[in-house]
């Protein structure tokens, strides 16, 4: 008997046929330009003429810039100034708004609302409230009778600038500590109540150690978006200045490859960046070993 | 007890003020006379004026960019929705071990420094004809925009016990009929969470526009940002006033799904 060219699928294939465009936009999207930017970093390539192999020439000569370790420096500062603040404070918020009373959900709404706003009009937004002379923020540092600082014009203040405008967006982080506040059982604080701790206590003891994995995985997201993401703002807020005080290394691939179309040493610096990420994401799990906090892999994949 | 809750209601109060301040320093600018002295934060002017506004749209065509944004997160967040969620329910209902491959493939997938992938992938999209079109903006919707949204969906799907689709199964419903039936209805707060995400992400794309795109009139409302910066670098009631312009549609969708947000952990 012939066999029949056409046989319906079974459940199983129809439903990996639906991690079809998933897996399809990986590949395309993601791991193939992936590879090739990590390809790229031995070869001179401007993206007109074919590319040429150079070796290791583009390591060379992107780690021996001078602007190369300064913007390894800033990015470290500009990951670890404000990630811890950014999840801390996300978590407190979400502790504070975690419980009905009055009008919850419109407090909930704004402290999510300058997560909504655009980052072009964000950074625009902070442009002007930390402006030096007329920005509302040193009017107010003014009229109560303190420093005014030069904020993105002075390098010493661009990157708590950068920082401070950083702590308006966390909603994201707030919203996954609601989220995850509520998954744990109402018995066990119950408990907690009935053996008579007390507020902080309750705190201490009971909420933070049961959140730790959550805000353990906010601080990996967060250091690895906050790496990255935070071209845009800085972008059109400081430019990387004043006198490269927030140039980091996405500045410095962008003005590589885009600017002055050496994207080989572009993609070496990447390379930099990757190995910066993966660091950052180690040594997060290193201080997790330690406390043995979310390293089981039930609590860890989500 | 009547006290202690009245110092958590101020608590609150003096934490979404200092949360909305940005914004409400953003709009005042943004409605004050242009050539006067800007409100000083403890002077409220009442002299007010919409007039900045019909200005930002003399200089540039904020009205084609908002319309080019729109059409961006129309084409963009229902497809997210499409594609994440049918990644995410297929993903709940593999085998144990083949999850755990899935899973490890998204963390992998998410750590990629999306830097690094600026200048190649507009190689890829020169080569598949993308680039210059809203493909280009849109391209990622195909894949689900970001694993993360396809974990989210995994991990709502996930709650639903595996009896349940082994029932509809055995009823004769399809993968596409279980997936509508069953796992929607139950996913639809993470759909609405999924949902704001990606519109924020795409109404607020700096990156893609600005590399992927060479024709003015296909520019989005974060580009228009960019362009009236470098006409009026200093005047900053009219940037101020683009940035309401640019902010406005988000901001009326939030407020709408606003009761979705109240709900959560009560």
């Amino acid at each position: 008997m012939r066999k029949p060219l056409w046989r319906p699928l079974s459940y199983h294939q129809r439903l990996r046929l639906l991690l079809l465009p998933y897996l399809s936009g990986i590949l395309l999207l993601l791991v193939l330009p992936a590879l090739l930017a990590f390809g790229l970093a031995f070869f001179r390539y401007d993206g007109l003429s074919s590319p040429t192999w150079l070796g290791t020439l583009n390591f060379i000569f992107v780690t021996t810039d001078e602007l190369f370790l300064l913007s390894v420096q800033n990015s470290l500062a500009l990951v670890i100034l404000p990630v811890p603040l950014r999840v801390f404070g996300a978590f407190l918020l979400a502790v504070l708004l975690r419980r009905n009373g009055r009008f919850l959900g419109w407090f909930r709404a704004a402290v999510y609302l300058p997560s909504i706003v655009p980052t072009a009009a964000y950074a625009l937004a902070w442009l002007w409230i930390l402006n030096p002379i007329y920005g509302p923020v040193n009017l107010l540092l003014q009229a109560v009778g303190l420093a005014q600082p030069g904020w993105f014009a002075d390098s010493q203040w661009a990157k708590p600038g950068l920082v401070l405008l950083s702590l308006w967006q966390i909603g994201e982080g707030f919203l996954v500590c609601l989220a995850a506040l509520q998954d744990i059982p109402p018995a066990v604080e119950e408990a907690a109540l009935v053996d008579g701790a007390n507020r902080p206590q309750r705190f201490f003891y009971l909420t933070l150690p049961l959140m730790a994995p959550i805000l353990l995985l906010l601080a990996f997201r967060d250091a690895v978006v906050t790496l990255q993401e935070s071209f845009t703002t800085i972008f059109l807020t400081t430019g990387g200045g004043p006198y490269y005080a927030t140039f980091t290394l996405p500045m410095l691939i962008y003005e590589q490859g885009f600017g002055l179309l050496l994207f080989g040493a572009a993609s070496a610096a990447l390379w930099v960046l990757y190995a910066l990420t993966g660091l950052i994401v180690l040594a997060l799990y290193g201080i997790a070993r330690q406390w043995q906090i979310g390293t089981t892999e039930e609590t860890f994949v989500l | 007890m009547s006290f202690k809750l009245s110092w958590r209601l101020v608590t609150r109060l003096l934490v979404a003020a200092v949360f909305l301040l940005p914004l409400i320093w953003m709009l005042t600018a943004a409605l004050h006379p242009q050539g006067r002295p800007l409100p000083t934060t403890l002077t409220f002017s009442l002299d007010l004026t919409l007039a900045n506004f019909g200005r930002v749209l003399e200089l540039v065509p904020m009205g084609r960019y908002t319309l080019n944004s729109l059409l961006v997160v129309l084409l963009a967040v229902p497809l997210t929705l499409l594609t994440s969620s049918w990644a995410g329910f297929g993903m709940a209902q593999l085998p144990k071990a083949s999850q755990r491959r899935w899973i490890v493939l998204s963390l992998a997938v998410l750590m990629v420094p999306g830097v690094a992938l600026w200048s190649t992938r507009f190689f890829i999209y020169a080569w598949l004809g993308w680039y210059n079109t809203i493909l280009a903006l849109i391209a990622p919707a195909f894949m689900g925009t970001s694993p993360f949204f396809v974990l989210m969906f995994y991990r709502a799907f996930r709650r639903i016990p595996v009896a349940i689709y082994e029932a509809a199964r055995l009823e004769g419903a399809g993968v596409l009929t279980s997936w509508r039936q069953i796992g929607l209805p139950i996913a639809r707060p993470t759909a609405v969470g999924v949902a704001l995400l990606s519109f924020v992400l795409y109404w607020s794309d700096f990156i893609s526009p600005l590399l992927y795109l060479r024709s003015q009139s296909r520019y989005t409302l974060p580009i228009a940002l960019q362009l009236l910066q470098q006409l009026t670098p200093s005047q900053w009631s009219l940037l101020m006033a683009g940035a309401v312009l640019a902010t406005i549609i988000p901001v009326a969708l939030f407020l709408l799904l606003q009761p979705y947000f109240a709900r959560i952990g009560s």
